[in-house]
Order: structure tokens, then sequence, then C-alpha cells
């Protein structure tokens, strides 16, 4: 009888329970059932007056039906909070295809992107990166560097002179000055930096421009060990074999002086528009250190030499971006500058 | 500097290289070749015909000539030339058939400038050969161009025959000497010459000629000078220049009948000498130039042009013809004065060699006998010279030579190979050579041993060679911390969104002037390239403002910086340069806040704790938006809205940093501080104030008040409108208190409220609490 009741309950109970419709509605159920003075305590309290034996198996029944309606009702909680849940994430619907707010990186100008590639590339041979300032003396962009007042190489560079007879630099090739008067011996150094020439400005010509010098200093440095680190150098900076050649170049602080070449890229060497069908580019001067502008630097020749080379900074820029106008570099064009 | 082929060919017994891989064969071992060009072309075909009948083409000056061209026949052409006249001898080229006027003209008559023998185009060519006869001692030509820069340290190289030289080394052939010395004669000069000082002209040789003819040089001569871009004028002064051209010896002829008195004075020009040139320019001349003079005074500018006055004309008889070496230095410094550069002076100033000036009176001597038959010679050579030390010998040790070219060498290679150059090589003692240049090459090119590095290494080959890595010590280099800094400063900037910029280091008055500074402060360029570029920029901003105007012609907004050097005038050798970073923020809307915010906001993350002091405007600078950046107890830089006069439409926030100062204080060391282990207790306070009040300023009062238990104030917000009234401001902070000892209690927390209350009412702040 008591066992049936319980049965009649718990059948009802289930079913209240999962059509409630709402929170409330199912909180009623557990108020009315599993409250206080709810339904299955009513059915407690008649226990007390059963047998013993008919007891403990009434006690087992209601226990039952109890926790299969308090896990019930917790079920059906949760698919309520579930539910609740989805409805709220659904109207947090974003559309992602909006821009973002807020600025965008930035970018680095394209010379200062090469340059400090170069500058990485040459710190990992153990290379030092020397400065020097864009104003220079007279001596050390031309007397210590083996170019005396009559020499006709200085007609090579238009210079801009300041008032009061400094000058702005016609090279990095000062730095090598400064780095061996600062440094002094053994040295591997780079400078790179603004240089400045007087002439006009066109598409392919600029008064300013960046350079990056080199120099090594040692013992017994020699035209093999120069080709060596300028393989090197140029198969890193291309990311590819570099077939390099020297052939002669006039400059007054090295001897030998060399014009260094390399196989062009576009053609491999059979000709073609970019070197003007020689199968060659000419890429930067360099040579052995001359003994005089070592011993201008307080650096005794006949214990140590070295070799040194200019890398068109500006120009190497220029080949990497395929940029075909120079004046781009230095315009200040948020258009051109955001590309790189 | 151009070369003629088949001038080199000359002067190179058996050379059988084309033009082409002879090129190739220079630019590796000797001189950077710029290219090669043909020259006259059309002589290949070209022959002597005979005007027959001449008729005019109606509608136009052209005529209707029927020549007789020999081997070609008779043929009608269509001229334009007015000396086309019926008996005329000219050149006659078979270029094909075209129609001219309704007349089939059946190939060509040629000036002397089409045909490439001179550059003389107001008429057909004037011959005097037989009719069908090739035009004498002409052909076509090759001819490569050297990079004059590749040559500026060879004196030998400005001149056919040294080139020849290399030519005949490179390719092993045997060289020929195009002079003969025995033409010379002997006996005293006919002229006497003066040399004041040898250092300026080490060597004057002189030579009289009588019985000159001048008119046309012979059409082979005037070929050649043209091919290598000299213009024919007569035979005299042609000749002057073939032997420039080839021996690298510049020559000048006087007209003996021009000159006064009996002597060639060589001497420093006086003050103020005036001297009337050849190119019809008047100088003014002073005693850093050397002048040729004769009694009356200048007659020529020493190495460097003739004077009008002694020039020679088509009635010289009788010429002077100099031949002299001078002073390298003297020459570059008298014409780059006088801006001017001729031929002569592009070889004296690379140094000639002095041996070389009776050699282009012995070559002019065998000259003149072809091209003014008659002449002759008046005495012997006047030769004025200071004794020229024979050239030093330089030891050369062979295992030397190898450790610089990193690479063996035969001891007998070497020889060889300076042998050919005509270097003197002798054995002195083991592995060592002594090695004398010639004369050519020691006025200034040779005179140490890395100096036979470059003969040996470019003629054996560059390609020799293989590279080898060097035996060094393996070291970290030295850092470069301001560059390192800058790169990361340059990073930082580009995380916040801005785009770097370079700009050029000068800047014009016109600019300086915008913004208000001192025109006479700047660095000045003496010889700028354009007035917009003579002063060397002190400050950075001139140049951001102009890429900010640029800029926003294209863009409602952007951000841009850009680090560069403020160069300052200062007594020191050299002028300050100060390394600066300028950033700018535009924006076409906006009333300007939000970049200078913004502006700030980087200002913070560059430089953590600077603090932001508003700061008189300067002329350039929004008058009631501009800070100083203080930083670290330091002034770093500076924050402001561009002055609104100085851009057209929106707004410019502009940051200005002070690298120099900014790393200096940057590298300070610092140590970790725990955290602390007891809670904190916060409190909001309201100050009312008037709405010009800056919040900082409360912010550093309401610090002080707090006394050392404070921890931080932190700015809230800010309100104003009812109920307060008009003209106030309520200012809310939050302030943090704690020990790293222990919890405050709330009295304490409570005492130090009531202090800082109590202090801000005695500054005459009033506080909502």
């Amino acid at each position: 009888m008591l066992e049936q009741s319980i049965q009649e309950l718990e059948s009802g109970s289930q079913r209240r329970i999962q059509s409630a419709s709402s929170l409330e509605e199912l909180e009623a159920v557990r108020v009315e059932v599993l409250g206080r003075k709810g339904a299955l305590d009513q059915f407690f309290k008649q226990m007390g007056k059963l047998p013993p034996d008919e007891r403990s198996r009434a006690g087992k029944i209601l226990n039952s039906c109890k926790q299969a309606l308090e896990g019930a009702l917790e079920a059906r909680k949760q698919a309520f909070a579930d539910a609740a849940l989805r409805a709220k994430l659904d109207r947090e619907w974003l559309d992602l295809t909006l821009p973002a707010p807020g600025p965008r990186r930035g970018h680095l100008h394209p010379i200062t992107r090469i340059q400090r590639e170069l500058e990485e590339l040459f710190a990992s041979l153990g290379f030092t990166v020397l400065d020097g300032p864009e104003v220079e003396t007279e001596w050390r962009n031309f007397d210590a560097l083996n170019i005396p007042l009559d020499h006709p190489a200085r007609d090579m560079q238009d210079t801009f002179w300041l008032d009061g007879g400094n000058l702005l630099r016609t090279h990095t090739s000062p730095v090598q000055v400064r780095g061996m008067e600062r440094l002094g011996p053994p040295l591997r150094m780079i400078a790179p930096g603004r240089v400045f020439r007087n002439e006009s400005v066109d598409a392919s010509h600029e008064h300013t421009f960046y350079q990056l010098e080199g120099m090594m200093i040692d013992r017994d440095v020699s035209v093999a060990h120069l080709l060596y680190f300028m393989k090197t150098l140029l198969t890193a900076i291309f990311k590819r074999d570099v077939t390099v050649r020297l052939r002669p170049g006039y400059f007054p602080f090295v001897e030998p002086g060399f014009e260094l070449d390399i196989k062009c890229l576009i053609c491999g060497g059979a000709g073609c528009p970019v070197c003007k069908q020689g199968g060659w580019v000419e890429l930067l001067p360099c040579g052995l250190v001359n003994p005089n502008v070592l011993r201008m630097s307080g650096i005794d020749p006949e214990e140590w030499n070295g070799f040194a080379f200019g890398l068109g900074l500006t120009r190497l820029v220029m080949m990497r971006y395929a940029i075909d106008d120079i004046r781009q570099l230095q315009g200040g064009d948020v258009r051109f500058l955001e590309q790189f | 500097m151009k070369f003629s082929y088949n001038w080199i060919r000359e002067l190179v017994e058996g050379l059988d290289a084309a033009p082409g891989p002879l090129e190739k064969l220079i630019t590796m071992k000797t001189a950077e070749c710029e290219g090669i060009e043909r020259a006259g072309d059309l002589l290949e075909r070209a022959c002597a015909a005979r005007v027959d009948t001449v008729e005019p083409l109606p509608g136009g000056h052209n005529v209707v000539a029927v020549v007789d061209a020999g081997r070609y026949g008779r043929k009608t052409v269509v001229c334009g030339a007015p000396n086309c006249r019926p008996g005329l001898i000219t050149a006659y080229v078979p270029v094909g058939k075209k129609v001219v006027g309704g007349v089939e003209s059946d190939g060509m008559l040629a000036s002397g400038a089409e045909l490439g023998i001179n550059r003389d185009h107001s008429g057909v060519i004037e011959l005097d050969s037989q009719v069908g006869a090739p035009l004498p001692g002409c052909v076509p030509d090759s001819v490569i161009e050297i990079d004059n820069k590749s040559i500026t340290h060879r004196p030998d190289l400005w001149g056919h025959y040294g080139m020849a030289r290399e030519v005949a080394a490179i390719s092993g052939r045997r060289l020929k000497d195009p002079v003969d010395m025995s033409l010379l004669p002997q006996g005293p000069g006919a002229i006497k010459v003066e040399v004041e000082d040898f250092a300026l002209c080490p060597r004057y040789s002189a030579l009289v000629i009588e019985n000159i003819e001048v008119r046309p040089s012979p059409l082979w001569l005037q070929a050649r000078l043209t091919a290598i871009g000299l213009n024919p004028i007569n035979n005299i002064v042609d000749m002057t220049n073939y032997i420039m051209a080839e021996i690298s010896q510049p020559m000048h002829a006087f007209d003996a009948a021009l000159l006064r008195g009996d002597t060639i004075f060589v001497r420093r020009a006086k003050p103020g000498e005036q001297f009337h040139a050849l190119n019809e320019e008047h100088y003014e001349l002073g005693p850093t130039n050397v002048v040729i003079a004769d009694a009356g005074g200048p007659v020529a500018l020493g190495g460097v042009i003739g004077g009008m006055e002694s020039a020679i004309s088509d009635g010289t008889t009788k010429i002077v013809l100099e031949s002299a070496n001078f002073q390298a230095s003297s020459i570059r410094m008298t014409s780059s004065g006088i801006k001017l550069r001729t031929d002569a002076s592009m070889r004296f100033e690379k140094a000639q060699d002095p041996a070389n000036t009776v050699r282009g009176l012995a070559r002019a001597i065998e000259l003149l006998r072809e091209i003014s038959p008659g002449m002759r010679i008046v005495g012997g050579v006047a030769d004025a010279a200071k004794a020229i030390p024979a050239p030093a010998p330089i030891p050369l040790p062979l295992d030397w030579l190898e450790r610089k070219l990193g690479r063996a060498m035969a001891p007998a290679e070497v020889r060889r190979i300076l042998e050919s150059l005509e270097f003197e090589v002798k054995d002195a003692g083991r592995h060592t050579f002594s090695v004398t240049p010639p004369s050519w090459r020691a006025t200034k090119d040779v005179s140490i041993k890395d100096d036979l590095v470059e003969e040996v290494g470019r003629m054996i080959g560059y390609d020799s060679i293989d590279p080898k890595a060097p035996l060094i010590p393996s070291v970290v280099p030295p850092g470069n911390p301001e560059r390192k800094f800058q790169h990361e400063l340059r990073d930082l900037f580009v995380d916040l969104g801005f785009t770097e910029v370079y700009n050029y280091s000068f800047t014009s008055e016109e600019a300086v002037r915008a913004f208000g500074l001192d025109a006479g402060a700047h660095m000045r360029v003496a010889n700028p390239i354009a007035s917009d570029q003579e002063l060397m920029r002190a400050s950075l901003l001139p140049g951001l403002w102009k890429n900010v105007a640029e800029n926003a012609k294209h863009r409602e907004s952007f951000r841009i910086f850009e680090i560069g050097y403020e160069i300052h005038k200062r007594s020191a050798e050299l002028p300050d340069e100060i390394p600066h970073a300028v950033a700018a923020i535009y924006d076409r809307n906006g009333d300007g806040a939000a970049g200078l915010f913004e502006i700030k906001r980087v200002v913070e993350c560059l430089l953590p704790g600077a603090e932001v002091c508003p700061a008189e405007a300067r002329p350039f600078e929004h008058p009631a938006r501009s800070a100083d950046i203080l930083w670290r107890g330091e002034t770093a830089g500076r924050m402001f809205e561009l002055h609104p006069r100085l851009v057209e439409s929106g707004r410019a926030a502009i940051l200005d940093l002070d690298l120099r100062t900014v790393r200096r204080l940057s590298v300070a060391d610092f140590k970790y501080a725990p955290i602390r282990r007891y809670p904190s207790s916060a409190f909001d306070l309201s100050v009312i104030t008037g709405l010009r009040e800056q919040a900082g300023k409360l912010e550093a009062s309401l610090a002080s008040f707090a006394g050392p238990l404070l921890e931080s104030v932190q700015f809230v917000r800010q309100y104003s409108g009812p109920p307060l009234e008009e003209g106030r401001k309520s200012v809310s902070f939050r302030l943090t208190v704690g020990s790293p000892e222990r919890t405050l209690s709330s009295e304490e927390v409570g005492d130090i409220r009531a202090r800082i209350i109590e202090g801000m009412r005695g500054l005459g702040y009033d506080l909502r609490v």
C-alpha cells in the first residue's frame, strides 16, 4: 500500500520535473516533494509507525525514490542553466570581420632593415659595429686615407664643404680611421652610415646615401682571406651561393685595390639587361689596406695588415626590393614606407 | 679616356685579339672598360668620286648629282651639301637606294663628320685623291672607353703607348716604341729657357722649327683624333694633340713670331696678372699659378692652356714647340682654382714622367716631316731640367708576396711579369728581388712593395687565388650600446604603430624661420646643392613637419618617427651631433587631444615613470599644448601639438627626445624589491578646484601630505558641471597606503587620510570627502 503510494509519487513527480518549463516550476516541485514538509517527508514520518521488517524495506524504497528525484531535479536544473548560457552566449554574437581598433604595427625603414641584417651577420663573424659623425675633418675623410690635398682622387668624390673647413663625410671610410685610432689591431669592424656627395638628385643619384664600410686588421691578411670573407658574406646576404671575381680598381686607401664583381644572379652569367649583357655585376670596391693608412693611424704595417671593403648599402636595398627610384628612400612617403 | 684599337694594334706587334676580348682582358688586368664604340664605319666602303653634273632638285636645297665613283661606277645621288659642284672630288659611299624628292638616289656623298674623319658637316668632304681610291689611311676603328677613375693613379695610361704596354704584357707580345730619339738635333737651343722654380716645373724642353706651313692635317690624322674624341684644328695643333694621346705628353706650339724677346720664362704669376687664354677667356692669376712668359708677359698658363696672343694661325711659319713637365699638385690647384680642366691639365695632375718631354719633341720631328714637309729645325733642344733622381729600387721578399696574395708564386713568374711591364728585376739575396720601377711608374704610382703586389696579382690574375679562411682567434666583438639602444627604440616605435622615415641632414633657412629658430646658429654648407639645403639640421622637427604636410595630402591619419642627429655648432674641432628621436601622430579629424595623449602613452612606454610638465610654448608649438618631458630628474625631451598655423588641416602631436640624455639615464642598475606580504588599504579623495588646475600638481600635493606609507596615487576621474559651480571641477584620486612590515590599522589609515585632507585644505583646496 505504502509502496504503491511512493511509486505513484515518484512517477508523478518525475513527470512534473520533466515537463517543468522554468526554474520556478522546478523549484515548486522540489519544495512540494523534497522540501522540509514535502510529500516524501510525510512518508518518512509514516514510516515510524511501520513494523521493523517493513520499515527497513520502505526506507530503502523511500531513499531510492528520493535519490532518483533529486538526480532528476539536478539534471533538469543543469539543462535549464545550459540553455540559459547558450542563449546568453548566442546573444553575444560578434562580427569578427569588423576591423580591429587601434594602430597597426609600424614599419622600419628599408635601409634600417637591411643594415640590421648586415650588422647581425658581421657581428656573428666577430666584427664590431662602429659609428662616426656625419661632419668630419678633412684629415679623417681624405688625408688619413692616403688622399692628400693634391690627389686627383679627391675629384672622384664631390664634397660638401662646411663653413669653417670641415666637410660632410663622402664615405664611411673615416670610421676606419676612428676604429684604428680607438681600438687598434687586431680589428674587425664595420661602419654602416650616411654619406654625402655633392651631386644632383635624380632617380638613380642621391646626394645622401648609405654605405657599409668594413675592415679587418690582423697578421698576414691576404687577398685569399679577403675573397673568403667576401664570398661568405655575399652568400649570406643574397641567401644563395655567389661567384665573385676581383679585378683591378684604384682607391688610394688600399693597395692593391679591387673592384669585386659577382656573377649576375638574374641570368647566372649568361648575359641579361641587369648585367648589361656582361654576365657580371659590379658590387663593391675593396682591397688590402694601404700601409700608409695603417701608419697614419699609428699601426705598424710591417707587423699588421688587413683588408677593407665598402658596400653600397643603399644600392643593396634597391636591389633587394627592386626599388627603381632612389629618391623614395628619403622622401618620407608613408605609402612607400609602409610596404616594408 | 678613349683608346683607338687600331692605334694600340700599331704599337703591339702581332696583336690578334679582337676589340671585344681585348676589352675584357684590359678590364680584368688593368683598368675598367666602359664599352666599345665603332668609329668611321662608312670608311669601309667609301671611295673618292668626282662630281660630273649637278642639277637642282625643285622644292628645296638639294641637288641631283651624277658622280663617277670608280669601282662603283656612275651613280646618281641626291645631295644637300652647298659645296656640291661639278669637278669636285669627294667621298662616295654605297649605302643603298632611296627616293628623295621623287628622284632615286643611289648611295651618298659624305661629309667629314659623316665619315668620322672630323667634325665638319657644313658640306661634303673635299679630297684630292684618284677617283675610286679609298680614303688614304682611313679605316673603321673600335674605340675602347676606359673609366677615368680607374686610371687616376697611372700617368702612363693617359696615352696609347702606355695602354699598349699593358696589352703587350697581357698578351705576351712585343711593344713597339713610336719614338725615335735619334731624330733629336744636337747643339744649343735656339731659344733660352729660364725656370724659376724646378719644384713647380721639373723640366721644360723646347724646340724651334721654321718653314712651317699651317694647313689641315692629313685625313688619317684627323680621323684618328676624331675617333678618340679630339677635334682636328690644323696640322700643328693636331700634331701636339696626337703626341699627347700617344705618349701622354701634353705639348704646346707658340707662333715664334709673336713671342717677345729671346727667352721663355717659367715662373709664378704675379698677383693680379692678366692672361688671355686660347678659349677666349680672361683669367686673373696669382702666385699659385705657373705661367710661361716672354719678355712681355704670360703666353701660356703652364700645363693648362696656351695663350691667345701667341697662338698658331694660318700665317704662322715658325714655331716654338714646348714639351714640359709640371708638378701635379700645382696643376691641380690651378685647374680647380680657375675651374678649367683641359686634356693637358688632366694628364699633368696625374704626375707625368719628366723623361717624356724630349721624347715628345723627337716624335714631333717625325710627324712634322710628314705633315709639314718643308719644315726646318733651328738649333738644338733647349732643355731646362733639375736633376731627376733615378727611381729607388724596392726590395720584394717573395715569401711576403706569397703571404699577401695568399697563393704560391714561382720566382721566375714574378720576374717575367715585372719585366714585361718594364720593371728592372735583380736578385737580392735569398728569395728577395730588388725591383726598380720604370720612370713612368715612379712619379707617384709605384714606390712601395705593396704596389708590386698589385702588379704581380693583376697580371697573374686574381681568379687564380682561391678563397681561404683566415686562422684568427675567435673573440666577442666590442658592443655598440648606442646603436643597440637606437635599434631597440626603433622596435618600440614600430610596435606602437609608428613608421620610420629618413630625412636629409640638410635644412633650409625658410624651414628654420618657419620654426622661429636662429639660422645663424646652424652650420652652413659652403657649396650647397640647392638653396633649400644650405644649413645642417639643428633639429629634426622641420624635416618631420615636411613629412606631416606631405603625407597629410594622402592620409587621414598616420604615425611616423625618425632617429637622426642634430648637428650643433660649437668651438671644438667638430660640431656636436646629438642623437634625437622625433615622432608625429597626425589626424585630420578631432581636436588633437587624443593624439597628444597617445604621444604621452608612447613617452610612458619608452621612459617608464616620466613626468610631463607643461612648459611655455615655443613659436612652432600650440601655445596651450606643450610640455617638457622629465625623466629621472632631467629634461629628456618635449611633447607638444604642432602650432595649427603650421598644419593646413588636422592636428599633429609631436614628440622630440634627446637620446643622448635618455640613454645616459636608462643605464641605471636596479635590484628587485620583495613583494609586500601585508595587504594595503585604499581610499578615494576628490579635490574641487579651478578648471585649469593641473591634475599632476594635485597628485604631487596629495603625495606630499601622505607621508612614507603611501604606495601610490592614481587619478580616477574628473568632472565639471552641476552641482559644481561654473569654472570649477572635481578631480578624484585613489590613494593606496600600506607597510612592508604589518597591516595598517583602520585608525592609522584614517589618520593619514585626515592629514592629507588637512594639508590640502591648508593649500586652499576644497575637498569632497
